[in-house]
């Protein structure tokens, strides 16, 4: 059996499961909405202002999202011992990550459609370029997603995982919050060519975390 | 790597052959200088007050854990160099019946099925032997204990492994689910598997060929 095969095995599992448990419709959106209304408040009625942050409170909102959407990943895995019954199963370690990796980032996109909605009725911001808008989220998800899989794995095993977590997965992909607010913020202004050096560094994180993924995961789903 | 190696007891292709395996969680230790060697076809009873290092033992032989010194060679491969050759021969039951609530029994077992290699008929049959055939559409978080071990139980069914592990099976059930989980063994110790059960049951069933004791992480008795 092939790695893709045993990846999307587990994928669909994920997916199944979160679809069955309601968790990104229960908590994630509900979440998400409250922090960019929050925001809102904050920052007060000042349309422009409002607008020029924008780019930055969507990718806060899908950011914390995806730390939530990852730790319930594995919080599956551990209420019956699961996560053991994937270590001890014959099967290529590095399909389990892959899959997880697969399936938090559909959950992300699906989040982000709420999300982009949400920031385009409450601060008015235009897009002119979507399909560029739409790579960046498409690249920057991953990049959550293989952050918060592979980092999942290592919090499991702590007491404190709750705490762990955040700390662990935040600090390191700053990078994707960074280029993504870029990307997102030339996308909405039409200035699409200087859109690109924003999605090559997210491509790059992308291939850099799923192949450290795809090599290490293993490694630290043993004891 | 398949390693023939002889045991302590002289046996030269043993089902576990361990050789001064001891295992520390932090300082404190759970297994201390174990020398186990168990014949292919052997049904073997380990049992030892709580804390004696039972599970530490199991999980060890299942490659779930690592010895912190020591080493040995399960069903002829090296615990620490074949760990994916001895999980594709072994299966370790627990109390922790490794489940995924959001899912029914079939797709728990069909999930496993598929990433294992295993056709669905023996998913159909295993659960027609656990009777648990009515149910098994339904949802695993709306069983009872009992029916999850039911469950747990037909997997090994499916997967009929050659070294089957299992820690206090039983422990919680009612008596058609330890009847369910007793007839397992006895079949599976009627075709030639090797069996070690952490449990006081098997010996009452005239199962065990031997019994090993632990005690404070040593084996007392039976090696």
């Amino acid at each position: 059996m092939t790695l893709a095969h045993q990846a999307t095995l587990i994928a669909r599992k994920d997916l199944l499961i979160e679809v069955r448990g309601r968790h990104a419709v229960g908590t994630l959106v509900p979440f998400a909405a409250t922090v960019l209304v929050s925001f809102g408040f904050a920052f007060g009625p000042g349309r422009d202002l409002l607008e020029r942050v924008a780019p930055g409170l969507l990718w806060m909102a899908v950011l914390f999202s995806a730390v939530m959407a990852s730790r319930r990943a594995y919080q599956t895995e551990s209420e019956d011992g699961a996560l053991e019954g994937l270590l001890l199963a014959p099967i290529d370690k590095a399909a389990v990550f892959l899959g997880k990796a697969f399936a938090v980032t559909v959950e992300l996109l699906a989040l982000v459609v709420v999300v982009l909605l949400l920031v385009i009725v409450l601060f008015d911001l235009s897009v002119a370029n979507p399909f560029l808008l739409l790579a960046a989220f498409v690249l920057g998800a991953i990049g959550l997603a293989a952050v918060g899989s592979l980092f999942g794995v290592v919090a499991e095993s702590a007491r404190t995982r709750e705490a762990v977590f955040p700390l662990l997965v935040l600090p390191l992909v700053a990078p994707v919050l960074i280029a993504g607010v870029r990307a997102t913020d030339l996308a909405a202004a039409g200035r699409s060519s200087e859109v690109l050096s924003w999605l090559g560094l997210l491509a790059a994180f992308d291939v850099v975390f799923l192949s450290v993924g795809v090599l290490v995961f293993g490694y630290l789903l043993e004891d | 790597m398949r390693t023939l190696r002889r045991s302590p007891t002289g046996l030269k292709d043993a089902a576990v052959d361990l050789r001064g395996v001891t295992r520390l969680f932090g300082a404190a230790p759970a297994l201390v200088r174990v020398d186990l060697a168990i014949e292919r076809g052997e049904a073997v009873v380990l049992r030892g007050p709580n804390g004696a290092g039972k599970s530490t033992l199991l999980r060890i032989v299942a490659t779930a854990l690592s010895p912190t010194y020591g080493g040995g060679s399960v069903l002829g491969f090296d615990l620490a160099e074949a760990p994916e050759e001895i999980r594709r021969r072994s299966e370790l039951l627990t109390h922790r019946t490794r489940l995924y609530e959001e899912l029914t029994a079939r797709e728990n077992l069909e999930l496993f099925a598929d990433l294992l290699g295993i056709h669905h008929d023996l998913v159909h049959g295993a659960l027609e032997r656990m009777a648990l055939a009515d149910v098994a559409d339904e949802r695993v978080r709306t069983f009872s204990a009992g029916m999850r071990q039911k469950v747990a139980v037909a997997r090994v069914i499916v997967r009929d492994p050659e070294l089957l592990l299992l820690d206090e099976p039983t422990i919680g059930l009612d008596d058609a689910a330890r009847t369910a989980v007793d007839e397992m063994m006895l079949h599976a110790s009627r075709e030639g598997r090797t069996l070690v059960i952490a449990t006081h049951q098997a010996v009452a069933l005239g199962l065990a060929a031997r019994v090993v004791t632990l005690r404070d992480g040593y084996v007392e008795a039976g090696s």
